[in-house]
């Protein structure tokens, strides 16, 4: 055929993720997932907006029940607690959005690396079968010993935890990807590695990175938890979910409802960042 | 045939998958009626309902699917009425089923013993030892050798056949007076294929089980059926005795099916029937003659009304405006019939291949991490391509030809031996020479479905391989129109996802995606063999087109000969890693110099069965020895019916490695006898001959494996 400009105009681009990760949140548990986390996110981002007090003032009655002054009450050195909470959920904020992209990302570069080399692969897999040999906790025990307990063991902590599940993960999609027909055609047809990677082999892996990553939000709040509780996390007077609720166990004769709001915010963030993960993987894996 | 009543009679079954997008209406009302010790064919391609009417008549089809109206009758009691409890005895005991997977089928943590008994003991209470005696029984029958030491083992043990063995002693147990079989050889390989056939054959005649075969290879329903029914879009269209249905089809759709089938016995230069379009979705109601979008000769009347299935004189049924009063059926408008002319090629060597040999390390490891077996895949293979020449490579799985193929393409390093393209050895390339060598030699899959980027357009599929050449956007986009109009796709199609499109569509874009880069030679591993019989002859007359258009060579590997035939002019033939026979495909075909050559070509059913009932066949017993420890000097000679098994002066085959030498006329032989095995049967050569005097299907060379 001849050239005469009547050629259709082609989308020769590749329509990027978009349309599949959109579709992965369109089920019922993951919008009400991410309504969910968006709420809890916002109150804490507003916290110092929202709350009525701060969360280091000291009022005049410790463990007030729940009244139109004190929401949730008041702690035992008669602090606010919803302001407490408010400003506890910022703490899990911080855990969520610096850790586990930190721990996703490294573990995503030790995935790859193993790809490269089966000598890498072997050093980097045995790496990782030492690491998840540790739960979370005695991890976080461990890493609280080292550099001293606070905000920065969790940190450390959740991105530590987090590295060897990414690194498997991408390890295994990568390595089932490059199995792939397309791949060996791309290869065939002369599309250098590093496209291979970036254009065929990446793009088909991400979706299970992605399902990773909300389930991984949901470790790093019940890991900043758990630390906090056990008195490894976040230091007081700072506070955090984790922490009132180890203090709250304390005077649960007094104050039986101080338990109560840290505990739900907690329960109601693990929840919810499951269900987005269990709707984008509906979504994005079962096809 | 026989006037006998009637053992399972449908009527008008109607299955419906509701599936969140909407109800599936995937079998539209199907009647058939099967008397006692009949073989009937329900033939279809991928689609067509013919599974799902199988899983039906025992009402096995599973959610969402629900079978919503009809009866099938079993002795004049409705299935479809019993409950659970009552059709569980009939399942298995009356009426058995042999699935297409033998190893998927078979629980794969239970002995093949328990589970040989816990069937029989499912339906009758004989006690334990008594039924397994029954299942030693049976394996006998099925043809398993030692039967008392296999019956301990687990179904991991057992090869594809030797499972699909097992399944049809399971289906047996009970003593049933139907099998439906659904396509219980399409798994296997052409040489096992036709020993399971034979086998059913045998069951059907020694114990008057009546059998539905359920298939799409219109040889099988040739070799063994006395009956068949073809069904298209959830209904059946034509039904009649496979004599007459072969010899005067009554619907287009069985012409046509017909019609695209390579055969051996067709001139190589007539070109297939490629039925245009694809079969309509079944989502949405049809209107009319559900064919009649594909058939040329459809008329006004045939996109309005929807034909009847008419019964004639002689008990052939058809449903078909064109025939409603006994016409004959025209011929497909020889328009679509252009005959390729033959591509004369050139005798300039392309591609030459010498002592190719793979070897894989296999096995355990030693203490220090060697491998301590070696598999050789390929070995010591030598070839030539012509430019504009097409080599066809047949072999049975595990024979090293798609090894072959990766080590042409460069994806895997040859262990010695050289390739040379146009004179420059390419066996051992670095990553950017093997690039620009990769611009003339190209590669298309089997799999169209996972050959392509599922998260890609198939314009920009398309387009990769120029951009990283570094095309201009306005180049890439003609040239991407240019390449998707020559493989006949609209151009507009471009901004679609491969998932939107048919298996034979996706295969046009692999082929454009190839030709993008400007290829010489094609190398097309199973290039047609996940794809239907219609969109299998699309395929194969646009791969010979490009050929004469564009000079193309290609190397053309497939498992079966007669599709390799029709688009190679030279074939070579591997069994085990090695060529055992190569020249002219005419020649090949029609003389066979090789004994598994012979066998091969025996093996694969053709759909004509005046064919089938009068030649002979030679049913080849045993597998495919293992690579990993191949047998000595000739590797055929454990299998080979004219080999030591047979002969007793015949020690030569295996002391003895026949050299692939020349016999005149480009052909080439590694045999020390070769061209023996056609001189027609020697009656001493004949092992049981009991079998073959029960079968009416012709003459059957059995070879026995020596235990």
């Amino acid at each position: 055929m001849t050239a005469q400009g009547a050629i259709p105009t082609l989308a020769i681009r590749s329509r990027g993720r978009g349309r599949g990760l959109f579709r992965g949140l369109r089920s019922v548990e993951s919008v009400i997932g991410l309504i969910i986390v968006a709420v809890i996110f916002a109150l804490g981002l507003l916290a110092p907006i929202i709350a009525p007090y701060s969360p280091y003032a000291q009022g005049s009655g410790s463990f007030l029940p729940p009244s139109p002054d004190h929401w949730f009450g008041t702690d035992e050195f008669g602090r606010d607690l919803f302001s407490r909470v408010l400003y506890g959920i910022r703490q899990d904020v911080i855990v969520g959005a610096v850790a586990v992209p930190i721990g996703a990302i490294l573990g995503m570069l030790l995935g790859l690396a193993s790809t490269l080399a089966w000598w890498l692969d072997t050093v980097i897999q045995r790496g990782f079968d030492v690491s998840l040999a540790f739960t979370s906790l005695v991890m976080g025990v461990t890493v609280a010993a080292i550099i001293g307990p606070g905000l920065p063991a969790v940190l450390i902590t959740v991105a530590f935890v987090n590295i060897p599940l990414f690194g498997r993960l991408t390890r295994n999609a990568l390595r089932s990807q490059q199995a792939r027909d397309y791949v060996t055609a791309g290869r065939v047809v002369g599309v250098p590695p590093i496209r291979l990677l970036l254009r065929h082999v990446l793009p088909n892996s991400i979706d299970a990175l992605v399902v990773q990553a909300a389930l991984s939000l949901s470790l790093a709040v019940f890991i900043e938890g758990a630390m906090s509780f056990v008195g490894i996390g976040v230091k007081l007077p700072e506070p955090s979910l984790g922490s009132l609720l180890r203090t709250s166990i304390n005077f649960l004769a007094q104050a039986p409802t101080y338990a109560i709001p840290p505990m739900l915010v907690v329960t109601a963030l693990v929840l919810a960042f499951n269900l987005v993960g269990d709707g984008l993987n509906k979504g994005l894996l079962k096809r | 045939m026989n006037d006998t009543a009637p053992v399972l009679e449908v009527e008008n079954l109607v299955t419906t998958f509701h599936t969140g997008e909407g109800p599936v209406n995937a079998v539209r009302g199907v009647s058939f009626s099967l008397r006692a010790g009949e073989t009937m064919a329900l033939v279809g391609e991928s689609g067509s309902g013919k599974s799902v009417t199988a899983l039906s008549l025992l009402n096995m089809v599973r959610r969402p699917g629900r079978v919503e109206e009809g009866r099938v009758l079993f002795h004049g009691v409705d299935l479809l009425g019993m409950s659970e409890n009552e059709l569980r005895s009939i399942r298995g005991k009356s009426i058995s089923v042999v699935f297409q997977d033998p190893t998927g089928s078979l629980n794969p943590l239970m002995k093949v013993r328990d589970q040989l008994v816990e069937t029989i003991l499912a339906h009758r209470p004989i006690g334990r030892a008594a039924a397994e005696e029954e299942a030693i029984e049976l394996m006998v029958q099925v043809g398993i050798p030692d039967p008392h030491a296999r019956l301990a083992d687990y179904p991991l043990a057992f090869s594809g056949g030797m499972s699909q063995r097992v399944m049809i002693a399971i289906a047996l147990a009970n003593n049933p007076e139907v099998i439906i079989a659904d396509e219980p050889t399409t798994a296997l390989d052409v040489t096992i294929q036709a020993q399971i056939l034979e086998l059913l054959v045998t069951l059907n005649k020694e114990r008057g089980t009546s059998v539905i075969l359920i298939t799409h290879n219109l040889g099988i329903v040739a070799r063994v059926c006395d009956r068949i029914a073809v069904m298209y879009a959830g209904k059946i269209v034509e039904e009649g005795e496979t004599s007459v249905v072969f010899s005067s089809p009554k619907h287009p759709y069985t012409r046509d099916l017909l019609g695209a089938t390579p055969r051996l016995d067709h001139p190589r230069d007539r070109e297939l029937v490629a039925i245009k379009g694809r079969p309509p979705t079944l989502r949405t109601p049809i209107q009319g003659c559900s064919y009649a979008a594909r058939d040329p000769l459809a008329f006004d009347r045939c996109f309005v009304q929807s034909p009847e299935l008419l019964r004639d004189g002689e008990g052939h049924a058809h449903a078909c405006f064109l025939t409603e009063h006994g016409e004959s059926l025209p011929p497909r408008p020889e328009s679509i019939l252009l005959p390729l002319t033959q591509a004369q090629h050139s005798q300039t060597p392309l591609l030459e291949v010498t002592n190719l040999v793979k070897e894989y390390p296999a096995g355990g490891r030693t203490l220090f991490g060697k491998y301590r077996k070696s598999l050789h895949a390929v070995d010591g293979v030598s070839f030539r391509i012509n430019i504009g020449e097409t080599v066809g490579l047949v072999g049975e799985s595990g024979c090293g030809k798609s090894t072959i193929a990766k080590l042409i393409l460069g994806i895997e390093e040859p262990t010695a031996g050289s390739i040379t393209y146009e004179g420059v050895e390419t066996g051992h390339l670095g990553a950017r020479a093997r690039r620009d060598f990769n611009k003339n030699v190209q590669l298309i899959f089997q799999n169209p479905m996972s050959s392509l980027n599922p998260r890609m357009t198939v314009g920009a599929a398309v387009a990769e391989p120029l951009r990283v050449r570094g095309a201009s956007p306005a180049d890439v986009q003609q040239r991407v129109a240019e390449l998707l109009e020559m493989v006949g796709m609209d151009p507009s199609v471009g901004e679609r996802y491969p998932h939107e499109f048919s298996g034979g569509q996706r295969q046009r874009i692999v082929i454009a995606r190839a030709l993008a880069v400007d290829p010489r030679l094609i190398v097309c591993d199973e290039a047609v063999a996940a794809l239907d019989v219609s969109l299998q002859a699309q395929v194969i007359n646009l791969i010979r087109e490009l050929q004469m258009k564009l000079g193309l060579s290609y190397l053309f590997i497939g498992h079966d000969i007669a599709t390799v035939r029709h688009v190679a002019s030279r074939i070579m033939v591997m069994y085990l890693g090695e060529v055992v026979e190569s020249g002219p495909s005419e020649e090949i075909t029609a003389r066979p110099l090789h004994p598994y050559t012979a066998s091969l070509l025996s093996a694969v059913p053709e759909p004509d069965p005046e064919v089938e009932a009068s030649r002979e066949r030679i049913i080849l017993t045993g597998e495919v020895p293992t690579p990993l420890n191949p047998p000595s000097a000739c590797r055929f000679h454990t299998r080979c019916p004219i080999g030591p098994l047979f002969r007793e002066d015949r020690s030569v085959c295996a002391t003895e490695k026949p050299e692939l030498r020349t016999v005149g006329d480009g052909r080439e032989v590694a045999c020390h006898f070769p061209g023996e095995l056609l001189v027609g049967p020697s009656e001493a050569d004949l092992a049981e001959k009991r079998l073959a005097a029960g079968s009416e299907l012709g003459p059957v060379r059995r070879v026995q494996r020596a235990s």
